[in-house]
């Protein structure tokens, strides 16, 4: 035993402490036991050499990531914490998906309007879509409607495969346009890919065999009435000429989460409501807003040189922020551990 | 019931064993070809004792290092059997579609 330093038991426990305090408790011990019994090879200097020096294989670090994160965003039968953590990430996982598959509908909305143009429809702003590359990109838009289907569906690791391609994808075409020196802002590129696709690919970990059903028919309407309450205004101002009166994407982003933040309020600063569900919303809305808030700061770079569309992005954040105030509270309370009863 | 759960549910059903015993005895059962990790493991372990299907049996020093071993409640046995009927049951009609020996006529 090695008397100055850590050995490979202090090594193991450490690489536990990607767990949940209430699962080592319970845990702990025994897995350590395990992995130390299987790293017995039956030679005595061999045995007392990785005892000392030996260090967990990444492939078991993983299995504990994995493991961790199954545990921190939790299924049917987690501590309460957990749970909320876990349903808020996978509805905020939804909506975010939402929206790249109605960006999906949209450009097909928008391809067939210019194949069949009618003769009383003004022509669509967006000109058609050409080059490998921006082709490839409206197809990972289109991907995304699979994604949707797929997660509300119970097809998670199909989801989750799907999801991935369409990231790597993506990936590929920003390496493409940055190695051809055609990307402007390439920080602000990487950190919304990262923000808005590859961060909620990671998340979709919440979508693990012990998470309960997602209500099927409530995400499958939210796709259409997201549909005609967002994309479709938007064609139609851009199509009738007043487009100067639209904010930005990050900007819509950030107006539609605080609606949604406005609408929730009263269910969040109730008392009478179940807390339970509210504020499983309170949390998943706080994360949301979080993500739009990002997407806006590092969006600011665009418009460094115009003062006025920078007050107007600084009062996108300020009523996001105004409206994520609202249902904080809620979010924090559903997620604070309850206190522990007083001793008399 | 995933593929995981059925075979740690089926290294237990002949007697209780310890972590990496389990570990062990579902890679002999799947002739090598599952390799559980000590994380999975216990996720599943979690997962079993949760619905009941097992619990601890006893704790044993073994080289400095107290082994907890585990094993079958009543419902885990009957869960087992379920599973396992069911599994050999589509083996048979996956045989006899293939056209293979031990395989049973499908309706």
């Amino acid at each position: 035993m090695n008397v100055d330093g850590p050995d490979l038991e202090d090594r193991y426990r450490r690489v536990l402490r990607l767990l949940p305090g209430y699962y080592r408790a319970h845990w702990e011990d025994d897995m350590v036991a395990a992995y130390l019994d299987s790293r017995v090879t039956g030679d005595e200097d061999e045995d007392d050499y990785v005892f000392e020096f030996g260090r967990p294989a990444w492939p078991e670090i993983a299995s504990v990531a994995a493991l961790a994160a199954r545990l921190y965003l939790g299924g049917a039968g987690s501590p309460r914490r957990y749970f909320a953590w876990g349903q808020a990430v996978r509805r905020a996982v939804l909506a975010v998906v939402l929206v790249h598959a109605v960006q999906g509908l949209t450009d097909l909305t928008l391809l067939a309007w210019r194949r069949h143009q009618a003769g009383w429809l003004p022509a669509p702003l967006a000109g058609p879509v050409t080059g490998t590359w921006p082709v490839v990109l409206q197809d990972i838009d289109c991907a995304w409607i699979v994604i949707f289907l797929a997660l509300v569906l119970g097809y998670h690791r199909a989801a989750r495969a799907v999801a991935a391609l369409a990231v790597a994808a993506d990936l590929v075409a920003m390496l493409q346009v940055q190695s051809a020196g055609i990307m402007v802002r390439p920080l602000a590129w990487w950190s919304i890919w990262f923000l808005l696709g590859l961060a909620p690919v990671l998340a979709m970990a919440a979508f693990h065999a012990d998470a309960p059903p997602t209500g099927r028919r409530s995400w499958l309407l939210a796709m259409p009435c997201y549909y005609l309450l967002v994309p479709v205004p938007v064609m139609v101002i851009q199509a009738t000429g007043n487009q100067a009166w639209l904010p930005d994407s990050a900007g819509l982003g950030c107006l539609v989460v605080s609606l949604a933040c406005l609408v929730h309020a009263p269910r969040a600063l109730s008392r009478s409501h179940q807390r339970a569900d509210s504020g499983v919303w309170s949390l998943a809305l706080t994360l949301l807003a979080a993500v739009a808030g990002a997407w806006r700061v590092v969006s600011l770079g665009s418009y460094l040189r115009d003062p006025h569309l920078i007050n107007v992005s600084l009062t996108e954040l300020f009523i996001l922020a105004v409206a994520v105030a609202l249902v904080a509270p809620d979010a924090v309370a559903q997620i604070t551990p309850p206190p522990h009863p007083r001793p008399r | 019931m995933t593929g995981q759960a059925f075979f740690v549910l089926t290294a237990l059903a002949d007697r209780p064993r310890h972590g990496y015993g389990i570990v062990r005895e579902v890679a002999e059962l799947s002739q090598g070809r599952v390799g559980l990790k000590i994380g999975g493991l216990y996720g599943v372990l979690d997962r079993l004792a949760g619905e009941g299907l097992i619990e601890p049996d006893r704790e044993e020093a073994h080289e400095g290092r107290l082994r907890r071993y585990y094993r079958l409640t009543s419902e885990g046995r009957r869960a087992l059997a379920e599973e396992g009927e069911l599994r050999a049951a589509t083996a048979r009609v996956a045989r006899a579609r293939l056209g293979l020996a031990g395989g049973e006529a499908a309706g």
